[in-house]
């Protein structure tokens, strides 16, 4: 419904503004951030943590370091992760490659907090092809990355993309499932922010290279996603805002996804 | 022995005499002559005596009186009063027919604009409107706008600029039950809320209940508004119109047969989208943007007891951005009824309802083309019979029964799209009341009103339904075949109201009334939507109930000048449905797992001092409130305020008559931002910032304020042709009200988290030509 809220301003466009303003907010006691994902691509996991900070602070998410991090496969193979020399709050190990089908625990120690959760990686899709499409937003004519893939039958697929542009990340969160989808050939634009604005340095230019990562997730990750997308982002209008469904058990923020990856890459023209 | 037989004999047969004086009523139906027009409310008194009656909704009066000659006062707001010397010796009919007042008053309009607030009547909780009022008060772009005028009355809270919503008494939007001809209207906005379904120059008379409702309405939790169109002029054609910056409308009105039969038709349509042509951004032009608006009605006298109508209400809007995306949305009612008079003292009314909306959703992107259609639709028969019982009785029982039908969602899509065609489950649902009620006039100072509805809801089949853990999973699915009863929810109903004179100009009034809700609007979003799904109960959903006890003091100032009331109320609300985070509302067969249920609670206190008289009239309305939610799984379980909670809220409404020609208007509104959540810290997901939330609606937005300007000049007549000029000025000073705060990273440093405010609205002028022949 973001497209909703996007046409009553619209509707109000001559007399609708804008204006940066401040507003005396509340700090809270901070907070575990844990994003951690294994995948099936060689060296295929990482776990980051950090924490909160103050809407005021500056955005330097500071790594924690100290915790004790592991991945345990299917319940029995315990693999230890330690924090990579080059980023602070990052752990990583080497010789591990995720398998579809399997379940994967994390399991993090940091101060006197334990965090745990769980996820199997679901059956992979294979990720068709990527072309860039018109597309008019708005009365003006952008170019957008476009996935192609083949639902398979049976309802329970999720799909999370990531964009790359000139190897750098766009920041839009492309989740999908296959309630309405189910077993279809599909062609999917994704629109981010940058390709929805007004700003015309921020489109694809010919030249640019685009790669899009697609990850087969499971339904609770896929959950993460879209009520992160739904309720955290900022932007108001649409639903109220509310911290968005983990699977981490134990009170931290982020998620752990075990997802296969496949990557598609274009040179705009 | 027999002697004193004789005596006990006598004096019972004398007493018997005393009862037995004979007692004859007077009834007929009061109307307006220039017109034909039944009169809603008229009162009609007995000279010297503090007996009297008010008309009924169909202009209909029944007054039993002892044998006797009496002058009796026939009043209406805005007309002139007729005295009749009547001879009361058998039955008798009189229609009374009113004369405008403004033919024969040469000044400006002295006598009371708005209709007086009847002191002795139990009912509280109750604000009307009469169409002077609502013509006067200024608005955005000069539509004028009865939902967004009523929103000036205590209790009565806007959902905010370019939201028709509405909240009573910390009640949510859709706890309103809205009645257009006996009609419910489910969604009364055009244009996603910045203005209402209502075409006001098709409108005779509104009424709100924010409380101690009468027994004939139920269905929703905090209010009722009850809205009427005319019926037509049976006495003279009329056209009237108006052209305005955004939208025209033209009104034509005249008799089948007169004094008989007359018809109504009035039309409306915004032209919104001829502007956006106009415009060299092809971003604007290429898009559609219209509403529309038909009401009719016709009615016609069969006899003297009899009388039918059938009126009529189509709306749509018409929204189409580019080639991309298309949104229709629109109501539809049609209301047959029938009006006999079995007698002088029975009244009854058969009403035939029929209402639906629905919206459609086109979106076109490359091979896709997906359409999404929902609706609601009601097949809707209710019977009301009034007794007028005695000078001091007067009942009501009456029967409703509705069948709803919901078609939550259904997508159809072309073959090459990425879409699977499909269809939530229809659910289908018989709603029967039934209820009486007796207005009971105890002694000349004690009034009551006490009553009682009984509905039963019961959900029928096919269809699957669920069992359901506290998490929200599904443990089983239920299959219920056509017709079969899946649970039928009954529930009591009791209302009662009681008012004591103080004095001749004051009195106190106390009541109390349980609401029942089965019909629930489930929306995702904060502000509303055209596509937020109507559920009706479930197994798993049960009817929201309420229970508000209210209490006021009012009293009339100044020779009926001035009219100061001051209410009241708590209320207390079971099973509040709120969503679960990160649910999926529009997507969902299963929608009791996207769920919660909870309990709330509202208090206040409302005042309203309004000058009725006089070139200078208007009135001043504060309302000082809480309203808060508990909720399992919302708030860790704790008490939060709802989004509506404001402190404060204050109206102040002037209307002044600077001379023939001109009346000049004004209205400033102040209130408490609502309650709203922000973010209490951030972090970083995928190199991207995203925000914390610790509680709900624990931040304020910045509070509300706004002063809205009107002007209307008189233009010269020419025989029967009449017309004005109308200006207004919406938000007059400018004041950049908050329409959403958002956080976003600062374009030139990303380092820098920023708070974002988006205002609508500031300074909007307009003006409108009204004409009438």
């Amino acid at each position: 419904m973001k497209q909703l809220l996007y046409i009553v301003i619209i509707i109000s466009c001559f007399c609708a503004c804008q204006k940066v303003i401040d507003i005396n907010l509340n700090t809270a006691d901070k907070k575990y951030v844990v994003e951690g994902y294994v995948t099936d691509a060689v060296n295929g996991v990482r776990v980051s943590i950090s924490q909160t900070m103050n809407i005021d602070d500056e955005n330097s998410f500071e790594g924690i370091s100290g915790a004790t991090v592991k991945i345990i496969a299917d319940g029995a193979t315990e693999y230890v992760l330690t924090e990579s020399s080059a980023s602070k709050g990052v752990y990583t190990t080497t010789g591990f490659k995720g398998m579809i089908g399997h379940t994967y625990s994390m399991y993090v120690q940091v101060g006197t907090d334990t965090f745990r959760a769980e996820s199997t990686m679901p059956h992979e899709v294979y990720f068709d092809s990527l072309a860039l499409q018109d597309r008019v937003v708005f009365g003006k004519t952008r170019r957008v990355p476009a996935v192609y893939y083949t639902d398979p039958e049976g309802k329970g697929n999720s799909y999370h993309f990531i964009e790359w542009r000139n190897k750098l990340k766009e920041g839009t969160i492309f989740v999908r499932n296959d309630d309405n989808t189910d077993g279809r050939n599909l062609s999917i634009q994704l629109v981010s922010f940058s390709s929805d604005s007004d700003d015309d340095s921020k489109q694809i230019k010919t030249g640019d290279t685009i790669s899009i990562e697609m990850q087969c997730i499971d339904a609770a990750v896929y959950k993460y996603w879209y009520s992160l997308d739904a309720g955290a982002t900022g932007e108001g209008g649409s639903a109220t805002p509310a911290n968005p469904v983990t699977n981490i058990k134990g009170g931290a923020l982020g998620y752990f996804s075990a997802h296969s990856v496949q990557t598609r890459t274009i040179i705009a023209d | 022995m027999s002697k004193s037989l004789i005596i006990a004999c006598c004096l019972l047969l004398s007493c018997l005499g005393v009862v037995a004086q004979a007692k004859f009523t007077i009834s007929g139906t009061i109307r307006s002559k220039k017109t034909g027009e039944t009169i809603i409310g008229a009162t009609v008194h007995v000279a010297g005596q503090s007996i009297g009656t008010v008309s009924n909704e169909y202009g209909f009066y029944s007054l039993t009186l002892p044998e006797g000659t009496y002058t009796i006062e026939f009043s209406t707001v805005g007309l002139q009063p007729v005295q009749k010397q009547i001879v009361l010796t058998a039955p008798m009919t009189r229609d009374i027919a009113l004369d405008d007042a403004a033919q024969s008053l040469k000044s400006v309009t002295i006598t009371a604009n708005a209709r007086q607030r009847n002191l002795s009547t139990p009912q509280m909780g109750m604000e009307q409107l009469t169409t002077k009022e609502m013509k006067n008060v200024p608005v955005l772009l000069g539509e004028k706008d009865v939902l967004k005028t009523i929103q000036l009355l205590p209790g009565i809270k806007s959902a905010g600029d370019g939201n028709s919503g509405f909240y009573v008494r910390g009640g949510a939007a859709d706890q309103n039950l809205i009645l257009l001809d006996e009609a419910p209207v489910y969604n009364a906005s055009h244009l996603f809320g910045f203005f209402s379904t209502f075409n006001s120059d098709a409108i005779k008379d509104l009424t709100v209940y924010k409380g101690g409702m009468p027994a004939q309405y139920g269905g929703r939790l905090s209010s009722v508004l009850d809205i009427k169109m005319n019926d037509g002029n049976n006495q003279d054609y009329n056209v009237s119109g108006g052209i305005g910056l955004i939208s025209s409308k033209v009104n034509i009105e005249g008799p089948l047969q007169k004094d008989k039969s007359s018809f109504l038709v009035s039309a409306r349509r915004t032209y919104v989208d001829l502007f956006l042509r106009l415009s060299n951004d092809s971003s604007i032009r290429n898009n559609t943007l219209y509403f529309y608006d038909l009401n009719a009605k016709l009615n016609y006298q069969l006899g003297k007891r009899d009388r039918l109508f059938a009126s009529g209400y189509f709306g749509a809007d018409n929204l189409v951005v580019g080639n991309n995306f298309g949104l229709k949305w629109g109501n539809g009612t049609g209301t047959l009824r029938w009006n006999h008079i079995f007698s002088s003292k029975m009244f009854s009314n058969t009403s035939l309802i029929f209402s639906n909306y629905d919206y459609k959703i086109n979106v076109k992107s490359g091979a896709n083309d997906v359409n999404i259609f929902s609706q609601i639709r009601d097949w809707n028969l209710k019977e009301e019979l009034q007794y007028y019982v005695s000078q001091r009785h007067n009942l009501r029982i009456g029967f409703n029964t509705i069948y709803h039908t919901m078609r939550p969602g259904e997508i159809t899509s072309s073959q090459l799209s990425n879409f699977n065609s499909s269809k939530l489950q229809q659910r289908y649902s018989w709603e029967n009341a039934v209820y009486v009620s007796d207005v009971w006039k105890a002694t000349d100072k004690l009034d009551l009103s006490y009553g009682a509805r009984l509905t039963a809801f019961s959900i029928l089949g096919a269809g699957d339904f669920f069992n359901i853990d506290k998490d929200g999973n599904i443990l089983d699915t239920l299959h219920y075949k056509s017709g079969e009863f899946v649970k039928t929810y009954i529930n009591l109903e009791p209302r009662l109201a009681v008012s004591y004179k103080l004095t001749g100009i004051s009195s106190v009034k106390a009541s109390y009334a349980r609401n029942v809700q089965n019909l629930h609007l489930i929306s995702n979003s904060t502000s509303s939507s055209p596509t937020d799904r109507w559920v009706a109960n479930t197994n798993i959903i049960r009817p929201e109930i309420s229970d508000q006890v209210s209490l006021g003091y009012y009293k009339n100032i100044a020779g009926n000048k001035y009219e100061l009331t001051v209410e009241t109320y708590y209320k207390t609300m079971q099973h509040q449905i709120d969503y679960r985070d990160g649910a999926d509302v529009l997507n969902n067969d299963a929608i009791e797992t996207q769920l919660l249920f909870g309990k709330g609670r509202a208090y206040g206190i409302e005042w309203l001092m309004k000058k009725k008289a006089g070139r200078f009239s208007g009135w001043v309305s504060y309302t000082l409130s809480k309203t808060e939610r508990k909720i399992d799984g919302i708030n860790e379980g704790k008490w939060y305020n709802a989004r509506q909670d404001r402190t404060h809220d204050i109206a102040v409404v002037g209307m002044y008559q600077l001379n023939e020609k001109w009346s000049l208007s004004a209205s400033w509104v102040y209130y408490t931002g609502d309650a709203v959540t922000f973010p209490s810290g951030k972090y970083m997901i995928n190199n991207t910032v995203y925000y914390y939330y610790t509680e709900r609606n624990g931040y304020r937005m910045p509070a509300y304020h706004r002063l809205d300007l009107g002007a209307t000049k008189q233009l010269r007549k020419r025989g029967r042709y009449s017309s004005e000029l109308s200006f207004s000025l919406y938000n007059a000073y400018g004041r950049e009200n908050a329409y959403t705060i958002t956080f976003r990273q600062n374009k030139d440093d990303m380092n820098k988290t920023e708070a974002v405010r988006t205002s609508l609205f500031r300074f909007v002028p307009s003006i409108s030509y009204n004409f009438k022949f």
